[in-house]
């Protein structure tokens, strides 16, 4: 009984640990998106969706809520604009993982690729094509379509941090918990 | 799968996204002005974000040092042979009378332009990301006596509008960007014309004076100033300096390139002016 209760406690302070850690991945990536005035990837969309494979929908849906809303302020478009479209990407994302794919850093590359790519292809549409700016096809082929590149490598690096951390102390260590202590007791 | 669309989950989901469509609504609906809980998040985040900004200014000019250390080497020959001919001496300023100098420019506007009413400088907090256009935000609101479509000028010309308005942080769209439009012109020579962004101009940092007379030909160099006709900018301010030439595609007017005189791309501090000689309302400026 009493061990019992000290895995729950576990359980739950690694679950803490884990959100904290993801919560301090997306607050640095919204300060490196609102820094300096060079063209940088979208650095909240691969966090979300990596963090978004390791989740279940309910807390997919609130990383896509929150890293969208950040993204929105960052790119000071439409407060809601990122946030609708992540909120479906990271659901969608997270039915994925648990149904059908793996984790494997290809699948995520592919799934980031796409995401990047049908955000920055609304964005284009919404905010500069439909206002029939003259030679408005450079800022797709200039700013929007190499930082949808930039965006899908940068999956690559949080593909690896939110594993590390979602292995170390999250749904993967829990699981390791729950079979050592089932192991335990058929001991 | 279907399990999912079924579940409460999935209702949850749909909610979520009526509320952020809602949002979306309310958004535009505020037009320019920020939502209060934003306000209040961009107000807590804007000290991290100076700071991160300055972090990443650094390690911009360290990048900018390794990239262009060819084109710096020969610029600084070049210069070098400038200043032998001019015999001028060069001395080092230390951090902080540089500071100071940069805030007496500002000081300088205020007695060039006595009619001004103009606010203390603010830090840029941060870039717009991935805008084309040089977009920013300044630490200053509309607790600071910031109102929407305020002028916004640094110290070497004129930079843009206030586009968006929060309590303590504001969002400037710049000269480059296709949605503002300034009436300028030369003082010498008396050229008039309508100075806008285009996208192609703005990839290289500069911008678009049209309308101009076919058979006017300005010189590069040439200053260019506001007019100040449509109520929006005061009067006889320096935007920036003629790069190019050339004729409009239908062939009737001019136009000219224009470099805006202030470094849109690397701009720390910036005034606002609140008020000036000939101004128009806020809905006029619209």
């Amino acid at each position: 009984m009493h061990s019992n209760r000290l895995r729950k406690q576990n359980r739950l302070f690694l679950q803490i640990v884990q959100w904290v850690l993801f919560a301090v991945v997306i607050g640095i990536c919204y300060l490196a998106e609102t820094s300096g005035s060079y063209h940088k990837p979208l650095m909240l969309l691969p966090v979300a969706l990596c963090i978004a494979s390791h989740t279940g929908e309910l807390q997919a849906m609130t990383v896509g809520v929150v890293c969208g809303l950040l993204l929105d302020l960052a790119c000071g478009k439409l407060l809601g604009f990122n946030a609708f479209l992540l909120v479906i990407c990271c659901v969608l994302i997270s039915l994925l993982y648990r149904y059908f794919l793996r984790q494997k850093l290809i699948n995520m590359l592919l799934l980031t690729t796409a995401c990047a790519l049908i955000q920055g292809g609304l964005d284009y549409v919404l905010y500069y094509a439909l206002w029939g700016y003259e030679d408005v096809f450079l800022i797709w082929q200039r700013i929007i379509f190499p930082s949808c590149l930039m965006t899908a490598g940068s999956s690559v690096i949080f593909y690896f941090i939110i594993k590390k951390i979602a292995v170390t102390c999250g749904s993967h260590r829990i699981n390791q918990l729950e079979k050592m202590s089932i192991s335990e007791y058929q001991e | 799968m279907l399990n999912f669309l079924k579940s409460g989950k999935c209702k949850a989901v749909l909610w979520v996204l009526a509320l952020l469509i809602g949002l979306m609504l309310y958004a535009v609906f505020v037009g320019g002005y920020t939502i209060s809980s934003v306000a209040l998040f961009q107000a807590v985040a804007a000290p991290f974000q100076k700071l991160s900004n300055s972090i990443s200014q650094h390690v911009e000019y360290g990048l900018d040092l390794y990239r262009n250390a060819e084109d710096y080497s020969e610029e600084n020959r070049a210069l070098r042979k400038e200043i032998s001919l001019l015999h001028t001496e060069l001395a080092d300023y230390e951090a902080t009378k540089e500071e100071l100098e940069r805030l007496q420019a500002f000081v300088g506007i205020k007695e060039k332009h006595e009619d001004y009413s103009m606010t203390s400088p603010f830090d840029v907090t941060g870039y717009v990301t991935n805008d084309p256009f040089c977009a920013f935000m300044i630490d200053g609101g509309s607790e600071d006596g910031i109102s929407l479509y305020d002028p916004v000028v640094s110290d070497m010309g004129l930079v843009g509008v206030i586009t968006e308005l929060g309590t303590h942080t504001a969002t400037v769209t710049t000269i480059l960007s296709p949605e503002l439009s300034v009436a300028a012109g030369t003082r010498a020579s008396g050229e008039k014309g309508v100075l806008t962004g285009s996208v192609s101009l703005a990839m290289d940092g500069l911008c678009k004076l049209q309308y101009l007379d076919k058979e006017v030909k300005l010189k590069k160099d040439r200053i260019i100033l506001t007019t100040g006709e449509n109520g929006l900018f005061p009067a006889g301010y320096v935007i920036g300096y003629v790069r190019e030439t050339g004729m409009d595609d239908t062939g009737l007017t001019a136009y000219a390139a224009v470099e805006p005189a202030s470094d849109l791309k690397n701009l720390s501090l910036v005034v606002v002016i609140t008020d000036f000689s000939g101004k128009a309302d806020s809905d006029d400026a619209q």
